[in-house]
């Protein structure tokens, strides 16, 4: 219902986005900011109302149930009205292609969709990412609807979250606020720092493989499965090899994040997240 | 194959034709071969009525398994990958994606009729596969329509509405045939609406009766959801169809339906003639993560722990493997097949106790497993020989946020993947023991079939197929398969020959031993 209001009313949401933003200025970096916003409305676009709702139709059938029907996130995928590919894309020209490609690493299988459709569902999506942050603005940014805010991740002591650092969660073992950390909370805010310090999912992983002559090889992981492994050697290149043909050994850093799961309280998630953020 | 031999065997068909004309006519689905699949068949979802997913063919051994090479291959030509476990009835496999089903001849992969009818409704997420009784196809559309089709040629006999997708409904799923009830179940996460299982005529398309698994939405403090996302089994013996029911709604918010929820996270018994509960064994009392109970219940009649035992078991979504008293629904074993973290234990009936603070919070939650659970759709086997419940796990870990902004409405919060990995778990089923395990990588949508010579077929998460020794899980034959693989592999014997039939992507593949002559 909201969404026909917006859809017919394209033009004076946009007009409402201004008023948030100028209402937001002062207010902390933890929701939209006043340039982004003003970003996102500028290239807001009114859609045609009979577009947007072929594309709430497309969606529906082929999208909605991991992406959530409002495009806020559903099942498996990710909320696109928080997506910085969403907010990135000018007429289709990034969800195009992932749309058309799917992303088969993330379980995101092709979609074989016409130009017209596609560019439905482009105006669908953009129409609910401007809805999605006028509503988070004209509710103060206080985390004004679904989905997961900056301000919604305070409830931690830094303090305490530092004793966990150097002690009990064994954080200093490989890291260091002043060395790779430093500056992390500038690099990353709100969930995305959250996910980070949980398990970094797009660490590069270092790999070192022996072959039958007795070289080594090192790079970067680029590929592992029982039989196969691949990685970026230090010339930029790919190379793999099957894996009985060769040794391999793989760095386990990464291991720890693992094994500490079963350990955190939700309290020293909280902790550790209020101490990283003061890692400016 | 040259031309002399492929005359030579025209000829001999010819002559077998002639001899017993009725081979080669349709046949169709009887409730003998439901009940007693012969080896040239797989006429249900499961293979038999059991759930086990195991065959008790033998030419394809741990032996011999690493010579298997492909017979055919069959490319839909659609982005929508299979998630369907095809049939195998009168030679001919039938297997879907949604809005399509295939008849392909399965000595050849040639296609014999596909039916395709677009629908604009209904979420297109997947499709289970078809139903068959007599020479009739039994198939949902994403609109919530039961479709009926002659099986000789796709044409359609009726079309009747199951649910009506204009409320969330929609259908994914592959109709159970129990005697003469074609039983559907319905699927829809996105709005509070009540699930159930319907009996349809086969022969009408009129309904016989429903079971509601929650009550009408709207009901002050009730739950809604439990929807039936997935075809049960059946127990002819005890006349008992076993199925697993959804998860409650508001998916991650439960303030509004206090108390257990039932019957949503369950396993209920019900008289496949009536559709009267029998029994229900609820394995997530007040859910708030999304882990329906929708996964193969698996009857298995054995000693347990020295006496014999009619059972049921499932690996659960929820992280729990169960073995019930499948007479009477009472608890054999609870145990956690992977990381848990939101239960305070199990009760005196079996039950893990809810620990209310893991539910959902504004701030955050750690839990496992990820809201796709330690497994999900994708089945599980079991194999007798050697005492395992075979099923690819995947432990994990995730975050689960419900803020008061989420409202009680549908999904009613957020939750995020933290890490996870896809693993084959084979369970000692007396004690939930992990005998043997096999890492996967990622996590993988590949179910398991096993067979009576010892072998287990799967895949992992990077799209190989894999045979594994079912006695200590090691590898004995791959294929890259190049894309996801999402679905789980059936096995029969055709002319002699035993093929097993797997699908990644848009593709399905045949393979059988090399010929040897």
């Amino acid at each position: 219902m909201n969404f026909l209001r917006a859809a017919r009313h394209g033009n004076v949401l946009v007009a409402g986005l201004w008023v948030v933003s100028l209402a937001t200025a002062q207010a902390p970096a933890n929701k939209p900011s006043p340039s982004k916003v003003e970003q996102i409305a500028a290239a807001a676009k009114s859609y045609a109302p009979e577009i947007v709702q072929q594309g709430k139709a497309l969606f529906r059938k082929d999208c909605s149930f991991c992406h959530g029907r409002d495009a806020g996130g559903g099942e498996t995928g990710p909320d696109l009205t928080r997506s910085k590919l969403v907010t990135a894309d000018v007429d289709g020209n990034k969800i195009g292609p992932v749309v058309r490609n799917g992303r088969p690493d993330k379980g995101m299988p092709p979609f074989d969709r016409s130009d017209q459709e596609i560019a439905s569902l482009v105006a669908f999506i953009h129409t609910q990412q401007t809805k999605a942050l006028a509503s988070a603005g004209l509710r103060g940014g206080s985390g004004g609807r679904k989905g997961v805010d900056v301000s919604d991740l305070q409830t931690g002591n830094a303090e305490a979250g530092k004793r966990y650092f150097q002690g009990a969660g064994g954080c200093s073992t490989c890291h260091s606020p002043s060395g790779d950390l430093a500056g992390l909370a500038s690099r990353y805010q709100g969930l995305e720092l959250e996910e980070q310090m949980l398990y970094p999912k797009h660490a590069k992983q270092k790999i070192s493989v022996t072959l039958a002559s007795g070289q080594a090889v090192t790079g970067t992981l680029a590929y592992l499965d029982e039989f196969t492994v691949g990685l970026i050697d230090s010339t930029g290149s790919y190379r793999s090899w099957r894996t009985r043909d060769v040794q391999y050994k793989l760095d386990s850093a990464l291991n720890a994040h693992v094994e500490q799961f079963p350990k955190y309280t939700d309290g020293d998630v909280h902790n550790l997240m209020a101490y990283l953020q003061t890692l400016r | 194959m040259n031309f002399v031999r492929h005359a030579f065997l025209v000829a001999v068909g010819a002559l077998i034709a002639l001899a017993c004309p009725g081979i080669l006519l349709a046949q169709g689905v009887d409730e003998q071969m439901l009940l007693h699949p012969p080896a040239d068949s797989w006429p249900g979802y499961h293979g038999d009525y059991s759930g086990r997913r195991h065959s008790a063919l033998n030419q394809i051994t741990p032996q011999n398994v690493a010579t298997l090479t492909l017979a055919w291959a069959f490319q839909t030509n659609q982005t929508a990958p299979i998630k369907s476990s095809p049939l195998l009835v009168d030679g001919i496999v039938y297997f879907t994606v949604p809005d399509n089903i295939w008849a392909v001849d399965a000595r050849s992969g040639h296609q014999i009729w596909h039916y395709n009818k677009p629908t604009s409704q209904g979420e297109h997420i997947g499709n289970r596969g078809v139903g068959m009784y007599k020479g009739y196809l039994f198939f949902l559309a994403p609109d919530a329509h039961l479709v009926s089709l002659n099986a000789k040629n796709g044409t359609v006999r009726w079309s009747v509405e199951v649910a009506d997708v204009t409320k969330g409904y929609w259908t994914s799923m592959a109709p159970l045939v129990v005697g003469n009830h074609v039983l559907v179940g319905v699927s829809g996460d996105f709005d509070n609406l009540s699930g159930y299982i319907r009996s349809i005529d086969p022969e009408t398309g009129a309904t016989q009766w429903q079971w509601n698994s929650t009550p009408p939405a709207g009901t002050p403090n009730q739950t809604t959801g439990g929807m039936t996302w997935m075809p049960g089994t059946y127990d002819p013996d005890l006349n008992l169809v076993y199925w697993g029911t959804g998860n409650p709604t508001p998916v991650l918010n439960g303030s509004t339906r206090p108390g257990d929820d039932l019957y949503t996270c369950s396993v209920v018994a019900l008289n496949p003639d009536t559709g009267k509960l029998v029994w229900s064994f609820q394995v997530s009392p007040h859910d708030t993560h999304d882990w329906d109970a929708v996964e193969t219940p698996v009857l298995v009649d054995g000693d347990f722990h020295g006496e014999p035992k009619k059972m049921l078991m499932q690996s659960s979504r929820n992280g729990y493997f169960f073995v019930l008293d499948r007479t009477n629904g009472k608890s054999l074993l609870t145990v956690p097949y992977g990381p848990v973290n939101w239960a305070l234990g199990v009760d005196a009936q079996g039950r893990p106790i809810p620990n209310a603070a893991k539910e959902p919070a504004p701030d955050g939650r750690l839990i496992a497993p990820d809201e796709g659970g330690m497994t999900n759709y994708r089945s599980p086997s079991f194999d007798g020989r050697n005492g395992l419940f075979i099923v690819d796990a995947h432990p994990s870990w995730s975050l689960y946020f419900a803020k008061p902004a989420d409202g009680v409405y549908g999904w009613a919060g957020a939750d995020y993947d933290v890490w996870g990995k896809g693993v084959i778990e084979a369970i000692d089923y007396q004690t939930g023991k992990i005998r043997w395990s096999h890492e996967l990588g990622p996590e993988s949508g590949a179910g398991v079939l096993t067979t009576d010579s010892g072998l287990t077929f799967t895949g992992d998460g990077m799209g190989n197929f894999l045979a594994l020794d079912s006695s200590d899980g090691k590898t004995l034959w791959h294929a890259g398969s190049g894309s996801h693989i999402v679905s789980s592999p059936i096995t029969y014997e055709l002319d002699g020959r035993e093929t097993l039939l797997t699908s990644s992507g848009s593709v399905l593949f045949a393979w059988t031993l090399p010929q040897t002559q």
